[in-house]
């Protein structure tokens, strides 16, 4: 099951400079704080000029899609989901 | 052209490289999300019964799902099927990464699709590796540097076909070469349709003069293969089999086109204009950008019921602007004799020339014209595709949805 949602979310991102590495390590969204198990993939857009980042991650048991919008560095989850079926 | 009638298999190191990124969309999809991982799942289309499926992954072919059939027949195979729509910009970043990956082993890196590459190491010091350990070597780094869950079949080879034909051997994750000391083994294996460019058609035309195996095909003569083909083709596959190079050659881009599938058929002109608009701004907008124009636009339409009908337009001037190209295809579409539900439409671009000089009109003022093309495409560059459109393009935000061809990649760094 996937749900689009396209909210403001708040993310705990987290740089590394020995491993040259960043990732999401929790996100606060609907009064929960839910820790980030994985980041399955991290990938670029680009809307006309403005950069986005988008990383693929994962809690326990849900999959969410962040949004980072480089020119404002604000954070959108995109959507929503489980490893099931629609 | 002379032709080498008697040639033996070439005795070349083989130093072509073919990779294919297996499943492609649908590993990508099961990277991003691991909770799709070990599951059948299969990117369509559309995620409705008719959409029309894409990609499948290694767990839902296994199952006889495959690339274009029906999300309502996949799910017949495999009622637990989960379909999810295209992610373009996903697919194009794991090109990238991909091709820069590559790119650190030689210098001679070819997109084939989006999926498939061809490495040439002939002459590169990576060659002093070995070819079988690069192989193994890059699918590790694939691994770690890109995604834990990808997987891709390489096949080694003296010319490209046979290094592609290697790399379908074994899949997923194969390693396979064929060489003058194995291919005759790998011949005898594999069915004539097993050959990449060998379709029904060409097999026919192969069993009409008494090649049924690709061990024949291998030992038939010029002539006998002339018979076959009744065109050079007939010399390019004797040396093809023969791991002799004939396919590397750069295409120049002849036209600019792009093509829709209706998600519902239309059949009214009205309802057809602004969807022939959109496709119309996105050719327009990649042509402008390649630096063409062109003299010659091109519509096709299938019907519903699977009638055809295409029609071209030469024109007496170039042409870059969106609207000129679109008063061209509209009037085309105008000309089409049925009144039927179109399934899909397409358009195209054809005739190019470097957009490097203005032809000045006595009627109109070009000038002023190319300036606001080049304003309109600079707003759109900074904002977004669409943010200035023509108003023919209304109300189709929902239709020309971003997708990736089957074919070569270009304009893709």
């Amino acid at each position: 099951m996937i749900q689009k949602i396209s909210a403001p979310v708040s993310v705990q991102l987290v740089y590394d400079h020995r491993r040259h590495s960043v990732s999401p390590r929790q996100i606060f969204w609907d009064g929960r704080i839910i820790r980030i198990a994985k980041v399955g993939m991290h990938h670029t857009i680009r809307e006309g000029r403005t950069l986005f980042h988008v990383f693929s991650v994962t809690s326990d048991n849900l999959f969410f899609r962040l949004k980072l919008d480089t020119e404002n560095l604000f954070w959108t989850l995109e959507e929503i989901a489980d490893g099931l079926p629609n | 052209m002379d032709y080498q009638i008697k040639l033996s298999f070439n005795r070349r190191l083989s130093c072509i490289m073919h990779i294919d990124l297996n499943s492609c969309f649908a590993s990508i999809e099961q990277q991003a999300n691991p909770f799709l991982r070990h599951k059948p799942i299969a990117v369509a289309a559309y995620d409705t019964p008719n959409g029309c499926i894409l990609a499948a992954s290694i767990e839902a072919k296994r199952l006889g799902v495959k690339v274009g059939l029906r999300v309502k027949e996949g799910r017949l195979l495999c009622p637990d099927l989960i379909v999810r729509a295209p992610d373009s910009d996903k697919y194009r970043a794991v090109h990238t990464a991909l091709r820069k990956l590559l790119s650190g082993y030689t210098p001679k890196v070819i997109s084939k699709s989006i999926d498939e590459f061809v490495l040439d190491f002939f002459g590169t010091l990576a060659l002093q590796k070995g070819m079988f350990t690069i192989g193994k070597e890059i699918k590790n780094r694939i691994k770690e540097e890109i995604g834990d869950y990808l997987t891709v079949s390489i096949g080694l080879g003296p010319n490209r076909f046979l290094a592609k034909t290697a790399s379908n051997l074994h899949k997923p994750d194969g390693l396979d070469e064929i060489n003058a000391n194995n291919f005759k083994e790998i011949y005898r294996s594999l069915g004539l349709m097993d050959l990449n460019g060998i379709n029904r058609q060409n097999t026919i035309r192969l069993n009409t003069v008494g090649i049924y195996t690709v061990t024949d095909f291998f030992n038939a003569d010029i002539p006998l293969l002339r018979c076959a083909f009744h065109s050079i083709l007939a010399y390019y596959w004797f040396l093809r089999l023969r791991g002799w190079e004939i396919d590397d050659v750069d295409w120049d881009t002849k036209s600019f086109g792009h093509s829709y599938s209706l998600p519902k058929p239309l059949t009214s002109l009205e309802e057809l204009a602004p969807i022939l608009s959109k496709l119309v701004e996105k050719v327009g907008s990649r042509m402008r950008h390649a630096h063409f124009q062109a003299k010659g636009v091109h519509v096709a339409l299938l019907y519903q019921d699977y009638q055809y009908f295409h029609e071209g337009k030469s024109l007496d001037q170039s042409i870059f602007d969106s609207r000129d190209i679109y008063h061209t295809a509209f009037y085309l579409l105008q000309h089409s004799p049925y009144q039927l539900p179109v399934r899909n439409i397409a358009i195209s671009c054809f005739d190019l020339s470097p957009r490097t000089t203005l032809q000045l009109g006595l009627f109109y003022d070009s000038i002023r014209k190319d300036n606001l093309v080049i304003a309109i495409d600079s707003v759109n560059d900074r904002w977004g595709n669409f943010v200035i459109t023509p108003a023919t393009m209304i109300n189709t935000e929902n239709y020309v949805h971003d997708r990736i061809g089957f074919g070569q990649i270009r304009g893709l760094i």
